[in-house]
């Protein structure tokens, strides 16, 4: 070894000579950031994040791909390195014309995830949904019908459909009104009790919110309020006929439900004396908001019946009286959201004249639109551009009128507003009996005092507005354990803004709480496509479907005398999910595994800094799997080279140069026109979202949980993780596992999940009744599945396991034949008639990891571009990196390998080929003898048998003219580590056997890192051999031949009496010689080649039971059905095509109440046999079976039947589903 | 002796119109007005006098030079015939002086030693000119490849691409890499904006970079070879392709070289498509493995894992053409030129505001004045000589004020510029520095492969700056924020043309900072080139009111009764210019 020694960051480390410092310092557990390298393929160096500085070079080198060498100094991390990297971000990002979240959450002054919670709304997932708003705002039915809606205004919609953004608070509303209706209502975790206690002055938005997050981390907390009720301005504030008291008690119920007090009419200053709560708690929220309504401000305005229009609504609410407008005319001053609730109010109280007087015109009115909408129709009419000048009494002190003046508008001012100015002699005057004034609040501190005085920790004081002086960023105090938040830091404001500062206050306070130093929350790097340009319609237009949006119902305003609610909420799921469907999902898709995003979070990068000319692209969404944004693309060229080292479809190439070079599919085209495989590795290895999945549903994105599981569609047997969301999968990634140690994966695993999310599954168990299925109890089915076992003869029974199904599960199947109901009629449709041939394919097969050092790759009959793409992977990247040539030897007319292979030999028949290759090696001579007499047998009869064939014939036959069987013949034999792949989906049993004796015949079956590698169709082939799925073997290949045989059964299972019976089941299902048929996750009917022979076996059944995850055909045809669970549900072991088993574990809860295993066992107990559940339990059973290898190599003499399958996608009904699929979205688009 | 007339054919003769005066001689002796053997050569390095007509005769030679069809004729008739020498057209000749005798002054002419003197597609002259003798040489006295490597590094000769990396060294290190294969190239990428010292070498004598490839294959046991000449080099190449021909049917290439047994290479020419990253060598290597040019991270060194990852020498035209003078004159003489630590010679295409722009070979350590005042004669229009910008886009401009710096590898990186390949732009006071770094930057940012992001984004947000302060829009931490660009694209990219691309800026910014801050602060471009910059005024005493300008102003920024004083209203104009050039009594001024 080329041991050498460095230092790294100080510290002195071995490497190996030529290693790349990445690498070394990852292995050292030293972290760099990088966006442009990958294991898999060679160094390229063009994101410049990962510089690193090495002694004596003057410029910063790029770790991943500077070798070390004896002695090298390097330092990963200083300010140098940082500024550089922080830089290459800066730059990348200044091209980098992309929104991380949607104008949505941008805006939302709490940064709700509204994307996220619309694509759980679209899934019909309310409570999940309601659980996403809560982390960041606790109050959605509230919100969601008394917002002001940043969001909506920002939201692009508004540019396609004629300014009607997506409703984003109506389907909150609705996921939020569902869950205050539900009986069990989502409540937050908490975390454990740290034993501090935290006040709360104040149950207004504010106050609450940090109640509810406080209390989540496990301080205690209460709330002080000083009216009697909870609410704040919720209550006293907004009228009932928009926000109903009930919601609101509700909605304060999922806080207090966390373990909150709330003690009202205690107010601070008052009756409630700091100095009392300072003992008691160790830090402090003020949220006590804006309380003193502002007066008119002009001449007259003490007059009576004038009134601060918010001290009008709160009086009305604390006295529970309304006033009698009756015949009167009320003149409301102001034009925000309190006008809005005074106006309307006042309409309701009876009022026949209300007028709202308001210095600008409507457009400058900061009111909700909808409110003044619904106001007109309500009644209410406008002054615009007029302003009060002088109340005037009566002589009792009442207001009789009001002088007004008319205004326009001149200049703008520092709000952006033009600023109204009077018009001179415009006054005029007006009779009114009550004008409200609403135009504003102030904060009151009258308790500054009394808590100066209860303090020794420091100063609370009111800033230059008249709010608590509280640092902006923090929303400490000047008292170190006082925090604040709300309106009274703010000045009045919305509830969404209350709720924003209880997050930072809550930060803060937590950290004080906890001893961590009190800074602001650190900020999230967001890319912004308005920091490119301004967002405008051309943009959108013709990239969506218009759609409007769905209108809110509405009370009619002729019963709208009272105070019921205005808006009556979404009705039904189909309304919200089309409001749902209307979002454009602004945000990016790869937004939580982004590494881009990341890193320019933690290198604070300013997107703006080098601020120029971007490249903007349209999305590409031509491929039905893959889209393709390019305005994201950081050109790290990590899709190019992986699909051109690993995948070898080369499907993707540099366009241009500099600065405006792009990736592109060949030739400019769309990605379907290439060779491109749909493997996804490409989404896989963008370190932006560049490359995404093409979504078949709103993605989100949301975080999700990895459900890591071993493959159960393919035979390769690769680790990946599929991405849960309570029962929805949103997504699949490879993860590292045994055989995929690079947690590489192809389609199927990658893309299959989408078949998972539209099966419908099954739940219970389903009776055939007159017909028709009807759910039955489990107990119910398995007394009727042992009542019809026991009254049939055991042999008219048959078992038929599928090769999806766990070991464990094979296994206790095959034993409930064998020893419950004692027939030896066990078999599996995927192997029908076909068995035996196959059944030792796999024995000595190459493992992946040692095709490293093959010489050549021979193919025959293995589409490794479609079926097995994993291994494709392999073969490809040795081809590219080592030169090791691959020969393809096809029966197809263009096979998909044609492209990655060095030779093509297209031949009519495998069989006759390999027949051919063998008799003329034998005739020649070109075979290993010394291999063949240490390890064959039956080679003399072979040699008989082959010798005297005619190789002319034989090539004729095989299609091909002799030299190519010559050629091939002659290769493979001098080859030094020739590794030959076929598949059991192309190949027929008798042309494996003839691979196997060529294997034989050269001397390389067992060899390392030469012989044979079989790929078998399903996750566990295998498996059905090993786990005795067969009449005449038991688990290990243990052949019956007789009473003797059965005896290690016998002993294991502490039986007598097993059937030493065997014969064709193939034959019996046929023949219709058998009365209950018992089928375990296959689908023969909707797989069948043939399937009317197929279905009328099936149907000749006298009880037919059915096992599977869905109403497969075959199910339809069953008189039981039982559900299934997914693997990852039960847990157990797959034995993928190389005989490697690979455990997984149980990793989510199963819909389905009772596991597969536990099924078949209480079948079992039913029938009076004891049968475990437990996989760890059965495996550990099975292994008593497997006996060691015996590594039988003998020749084999076929006489080439071309049996071929009787089913296709290896007769599982999900591979059926997912080919379907696969191939529809391809038709479709 | 025959009278022989010889016409410099390279292409800047054929540019300035050699071609014709070839043709018209070839008439005028196929008419059998005169006798003589007509040939060619190439271009003699006074590229200001082309075309350039060479009469050799018993009295020796007399070259005359701007001669057109007429003068060739002239000369058939004068010279030739009635034994004429046509003084006021010579510009060189052994029995007159000339004003164009300073251009030869001060060179030595090693690696141009047969450029203008030979015709370049006859092997012949070469060899009649010494060529192949070097590797005759070898193959005589059985001088091994370590021996020759020895001599390389002893000559001192350094890599004339720009790099100036010790060939001798380089050479030894592709010796000592053990491979079965081993390739050596020849980089004739030249892309410099203003270079064409490649250029007029292949074309004017091919072989002697043959002959250098053939005792590089040889030192470093290479047996293949690859020649990349970038494809708007057509005459280069045709004269390469016939050199290897000729050297192929001469047995200096093939099997058995030069009767040296075992001794097998040959080459073969790859046209590069004008991608100016493809002269950097992993670039070059990539390119020629029909990748995209685009460079990688050395280490490996091409010298270990080069041209299909076998080890592979890589040298410029330049370099090669040296070699076979090393080994007949040997090493010594070879290091006899130059300073301490630069030996030999040096060729620089000299253009710009210079008078006499052409090619020259001058030996390390004379001074940058004598090259521009002595061999160049000065600034044209007897303007103020401002800068020089050697070493192209990846080089720096050298002020006036340091114009007695000594020309080595490392006085000219001193001063923030670098030898470079051997361009030599020369500018006057009416050029504008950050207008000079933008054209280079602009170049570079066009010419970056994309590959690496401060070179792909990094040299684009400097343009962007850079254009900007020329346009009047320049804010004042422009500087700073140019500054730190500029140190970072150094700092982080892959490959040279990144880690040089921002020198230009830096000089710039180092020796005429007070320029960017008229532009930035100011407003004004001092050298008023700067458009966006400039105020155009009607001089009121020179004024006839002839209406000219306000004809030709395509804004009607210009207004004025005839025979009346115009005016321009700087509201409205555009400062396209047109005023200026079309009036013809100087009344208006820019400035």
């Amino acid at each position: 070894m080329n041991e050498i020694k460095i230092t790294l960051n100080g510290k002195e480390v071995t490497a190996i000579k030529g290693e790349k410092i990445l690498a070394v310092a990852e292995r050292n557990g030293i972290n760099i950031p990088t966006l442009c390298n990958d294991k898999r393929l060679e160094p390229y160096s063009s994101c410049f994040v990962c510089v690193v500085e090495v002694d004596g070079v003057r410029s910063l080198q790029p770790s991943c791909s500077t070798p070390v060498n004896e002695g090298m100094v390097i330092a990963t991390d200083n300010n140098r390195i940082r500024q550089a990297r922080k830089t290459a971000l800066d730059l990348l990002l200044s091209n980098h014309y992309a929104d991380c979240v949607g104008p949505c959450k941008q805006t939302c002054p709490a940064g709700v995830d509204v994307q996220g919670y619309i694509s759980l709304i679209e899934k019909g997932k309310y409570r999940e949904a309601v659980a996403l708003i809560k982390e960041a705002n606790p109050l959605p039915a509230i919100c969601g019908r008394v917002c002001v809606r940043p969001c909506e205004v920002a939201c692009r919609r508004n540019l396609l459909d004629e300014g009607s953004g997506v409703g984003v608070d109506y389907m909150k509303r609705f996921a939020a009104d569902r869950d205050l209706e539900d009986v069990e209502r989502f409540m937050p975790d908490k975390e454990p009790p740290t034993g501090k206690k935290v006040a709360v002055i104040g149950a207004g938005p504010g106050g609450l919110s940090a109640a509810y997050w406080l209390q989540q981390k496990g301080h205690q907390c209460d709330i002080y309020e000083a009216a009697p009720k909870a609410g704040g301005w919720l209550r006293y504030g907004i009228p009932e006929y928009r926000l109903p008291n009930d919601v609101l008690d509700k909605e304060i119920e999922g806080i207090t439900g966390l373990g909150v007090n709330i003690f009202c009419n205690q107010k601070l200053g008052d009756n409630l004396k700091f100095a009392d709560l300072n003992r008691d708690y160790d830090a402090f929220i003020l949220a006590p908001g804006s309380q003193k309504g502002t007066r008119l401000g002009c001449e007259g305005d003490e007059a009576e019946n004038v009134f601060p229009g918010i001290d009008f609504l709160k009086q009305m609410e604390l006295t529970g009286k309304r006033p009698d407008f009756t015949g009167k005319t009320v003149a409301v001053v102001g034009g925000g959201n309190t006008a809005m609730d005074c106006c309307r109010t006042s309409i309701r109280c009876g009022a026949e004249k209300v007028y709202v007087v308001y210095r600008r015109t409507e457009k400058e009115m900061p009111a909700n639109p909808i409110e003044i909408h619904e106001s007109k129709l309500e009644g209410v009419e406008y002054m615009f551009l007029t302003n009060p000048v002088r109340v005037n009494k009566d002589e009792a002190g009442r207001v009789k009128s009001m002088t007004l003046i008319r205004m326009e508008l001149g200049e703008p001012d520092s709000s952006g507003r033009r600023r109204p100015v009077e018009k001179p002699g415009s006054e005029f005057e007006m009779e009114v009996d009550y004008i409200l004034a609403a135009i504003g609040q102030k904060t009151e501190l009258s308790f500054l005092e009394d808590v100066n005085s209860g303090t020794t920790k420091g100063v609370l004081k009111a800033n230059k507005w008249g709010d608590i002086d509280a640092d902006p960023d923090t929303l400490r105090t000047g008292v170190e354990n006082i925090f604040a938040a709300g309106d009274s830091v703010t000045g009045p404001a919305t509830i969404i803004e209350a709720v924003a500062q209880a997050q930072t206050a809550v930060h803060s306070c937590h950290n004080y709480l906890m001893g961590i130093d009190v800074v602001p929350p650190s900020r999230v790097f967001y890319s912004r496509k308005d920091n490119f340009k301004e967002q405008v319609a051309t943009e959108y237009a013709g990239l969506f479907v218009p759609q409007k949006r769905q209108e809110m119902p509405v009370l009619d305003p002729k019963a709208r005398m009272n105070f019921a609610e205005v808006e009556l909420g979404y009705t039904d799921e189909n309304i919200v999910r089309k409001e749902a469907n209307r979002c454009l999902e602004c945000g990016c898709t790869a937004f939580f595994d982004c590494d881009l995003q990341r890193y320019a979070t933690e290198y604070r990068a300013d997107q703006k800094r080098f601020a120029g000319e971007f490249n903007a692209f349209d999305v590409d969404f031509s491929h039905p799997f893959i889209e393709f944004d390019r305005n994201k693309c950081i050109l790290c060229g990590k899709c190019i080279r992986i699909c051109r080292e690993y995948v070898g479809a080369n499907a993707l190439g540099l366009v241009n140069r500099g600065f405006v070079t792009y990736v592109s599919p060949d030739m400019d085209g769309s990605l379907r026109d290439t060779k491109c495989e749909t493997c996804g590795m490409c989404i896989s290895v963008c370190p932006t979202g560049a490359l995404m999945e093409n979504y078949k549903f709103k993605p989100g994105p949301i975080e999700a949980t990895p459900v890591r599981t071993v493959d159960f569609f393919g035979s390769e047997g690769v680790t990946y993780d599929l991405y849960n969301r309570s029962g929805f999968f949103m997504g699949a990634d490879g993860a590292p596992g045994v055989v995929n140690p690079d947690g590489s994966i192809g389609r199927q695993q990658r893309f299959g999940y989408n078949v998972l999310n539209r099966l419908e599954r099954i739940k219970t168990p389903l009776m055939k009744k007159d017909g028709e299925f009807v759910e039955v109890t489990y107990e119910e089915a398995f007394r009727v599945i042992s009542e019809k076992i026991r009254a049939s003869e055991a042999d008219r029974n048959i078992f038929m396991a599928g090769a999806r199904l766990s070991n464990e599960e094979m296994y206790m199947i095959q034993k409930l034949a064998r020893a419950g109901v004692k027939t030896n009629n066990i078999s599996s449709f995927h192997y029908m008639g076909r068995c035996h041939g196959y059944l030792n394919s796999s024995d000595d097969n190459v493992p992946f990891g040692e095709l490293e050092d093959a010489t050549a790759f021979f193919v025959v009959g293995a589409e490794l571009t479609e079926d097995n793409q994993y291994t494709g992977f392999i073969v490809n990247n040795i081809r590219y990196r080592k030169g090791t040539p691959v020969k393809v030897i096809t029966t197809k007319e263009e096979s998909s390998m044609t492209h990655k292979a060095d030779e093509v030999a297209k031949v009519r028949s495998y069989y006759s080929f390999i027949k051919a290759v063998n008799s003329l090696i034998v005739q020649q001579t070109l075979y290993n003898k010394m291999y063949i007499d240490d390890h064959c047998e039956g080679f003399d009869d072979y040699v008989a048998e082959i010798s005297s064939l005619n190789i002319e014939e034989q090539a004729k036959e095989a299609g091909v003219p002799v030299d190519v069987v010559e050629r091939f013949a002659r290769q493979f034999t001098s080859n030094h580590n020739p590794v030959l792949i076929f598949s059991e989906k192309e190949v027929c049993p008798d042309t494996a056997q003839e691979i196997r004796n060529l294997a034989m015949l050269s001397g390389i079956l067992g060899k390392r890192s030469a012989g044979l590698l079989c790929l078998k169709e399903k996750n566990n082939s295998q498996g059905l051999i090993d786990a005795g799925i067969s009449a005449g073997r038991l688990p290990g290949g243990l052949e019956i031949t007789g009473r003797d045989s059965l005896a290690v059964a016998e002993k294991k299972w502490g039986i007598s009496g097993l059937s030493e019976r065997t014969g064709s089941v193939k034959s019996l299902l046929m023949e219709g010689k058998f009365d209950n048929l018992f089928i375990f996750g296959e689908d023969p009917v909707g797989c069948a080649v043939d399937r009317e022979t197929v279905a009328d076996a099936i149907s000749g059944a006298g009880f037919t039971v059915v096992q599977d995850y869905t109403l497969t055909e075959t199910a339809l045809l069953a008189d039981l059905v039982l559900p299934a669970t997914y693997p990852f549900e039960t847990g157990g072991s797959f034995t993928n095509t190389q005989r490697v088993l690979q455990r997984f574990g149980k990793e989510t809860e199963s819909p389905v109440g009772m596991s597969n295993l536990r099924q078949i066992a209480e079948i079992a107990s039913a029938l009076g046999m004891e049968a475990s559940a437990d996989p760890d339990v059965i495996l550990d059973e099975m292994f008593g079976f497997l006996t060691k290898d015996k590594n039988e190599r003998a020749f084999v003499i076929t006489e080439g039947r071309n049996r071929q399958a009787m089913f296709l996608h290896g007769a599982d009904s999900l591979v059926k589903l997912f080919d379907e699929y696969f191939g529809g979205e391809f038709d479709n688009n | 002796m025959e009278t022989k007339v010889i016409v410099g054919l390279g292409s800047c003769g054929i540019a300035a119109g050699a071609g014709k005066v070839f043709e018209t001689l070839n008439k005028l002796r196929d008419e059998g007005k005169a006798d003589f053997l007509l040939s060619r050569t190439s271009c003699v390095g006074m590229c200001y006098r082309e075309p350039l007509v060479e009469v050799v005769d018993g009295k020796g030679s007399v070259i005359y030079g701007n001669v057109d069809e007429k003068m060739a004729a002239e000369i058939i008739s004068r010279h030739l015939l009635k034994n004429e020498i046509i003084s006021e057209w010579v510009v060189r000749s052994e029995s007159q002086e000339t004003v164009d005798d300073t251009f030869f002054g001060g060179q030595v002419k090693i690696a141009l030693r047969n450029c203008g003197f030979i015709d370049p597609e006859k092997i012949e002259e070469y060899k009649a000119r010494g060529g192949y003798r070097a590797l005759e040489m070898i193959a005589r006295e059985k001088i091994a490849p370590e021996a020759v490597v020895q001599m390389v590094m002893d000559s001192g000769l350094r890599g004339r691409g720009g790099g100036g990396f010790s060939t001798g060294l380089k050479w030894k290190l592709t010796l000592n890499s053990q491979s079965d294969e081993k390739y050596v190239i020849c980089n004739a990428d030249e892309g410099d904006p203003g270079a064409f010292m490649d250029r007029s070498l292949l074309e004017g004598d091919p072989h002697s970079v043959l002959e250098g490839m053939i005792i590089g294959a040889y030192a470093v046991r290479g047996n293949g070879g690859v020649i990349y000449c970038r494809a708007e080099y057509p005459l280069a190449i045709k004269r390469l392709y016939i050199a290897i021909d000729q050297a192929r049917k001469n047995g200096y290439l093939g099997k058995d070289i030069a009767g040296i047994e075992g001794f097998n290479f040959d080459l073969y020419i790859k046209e590069g498509a004008g991608a100016f990253v493809c002269g950097e060598e992993t670039a070059l290597m990539a390119s020629v493995e029909g990748k995209r040019g685009m460079p990688y991270k050395k280490p490996p060194f091409p010298a270990e894992s080069g041209l299909w990852r076998k080890p592979t020498n890589i040298n410029n035209v330049e370099t090669w053409a040296n070699i076979p003078w090393i080994i007949t004159e040997g090493p010594e003489k070879y290091a006899s030129y130059g300073t301490e630590k630069s030996k030999g010679t040096k060729v620089f295409a000299l253009t710009g505001k210079i008078n006499r722009g052409g090619l020259v070979e001058v030996p390390m350590g004379i001074t940058l004045r004598e090259i521009i005042y002595e061999l160049g004669g000065g600034i044209q229009g007897g303007k103020q000589f401002k800068a020089v910008q050697m070493g192209g886009p990846s080089g720096g401009c050298i002020p006036a004020a340091l114009v007695d710096t000594i020309i080595d590898y490392d006085s000219v990186t001193s001063t923030g510029a670098i030898m470079g390949s051997g361009g030599m732009v020369v500018m006057d006071e009416t050029t504008c520095m950050v207008d000079v770094a933008r054209f280079f930057l602009d170049f570079t940012y066009k010419e970056s492969c994309g590959k690496c992001t401060f070179c792909r984004v990094g040299t684009k947000r400097m343009l962007e700056i850079l254009t900007r302060i020329c346009e009047g829009e320049g804010k004042e931490s422009d500087i700073e924020l140019l500054e730190e660009l500029a140190y970072q694209i150094k700092d982080s990219s892959l490959c040279g043309l990144g880690q040089t691309a921002p020198n230009p800026v830096l000089t710039t910014l180092k020796y005429f900072r007070n320029e960017y801050l008229a532009h930035i602060v100011d407003r004004k471009c001092p050298a008023g080139v700067c458009t966006k910059l400039l105020t155009y005024e009607v001089i009121p005493e020179n004024c006839t009111g002839c209406t000219v300008c306000a004809k030709n102003c395509p804004v009607d920024a210009i207004s004025g009764e005839r025979k009346q004083l115009h005016h321009i209203d700087q509201a409205v104009c555009i400062k396209c210019g047109l005023c200026f050039t079309k009036c013809t009594f100087d009344a208006i001024r820019k400035y």
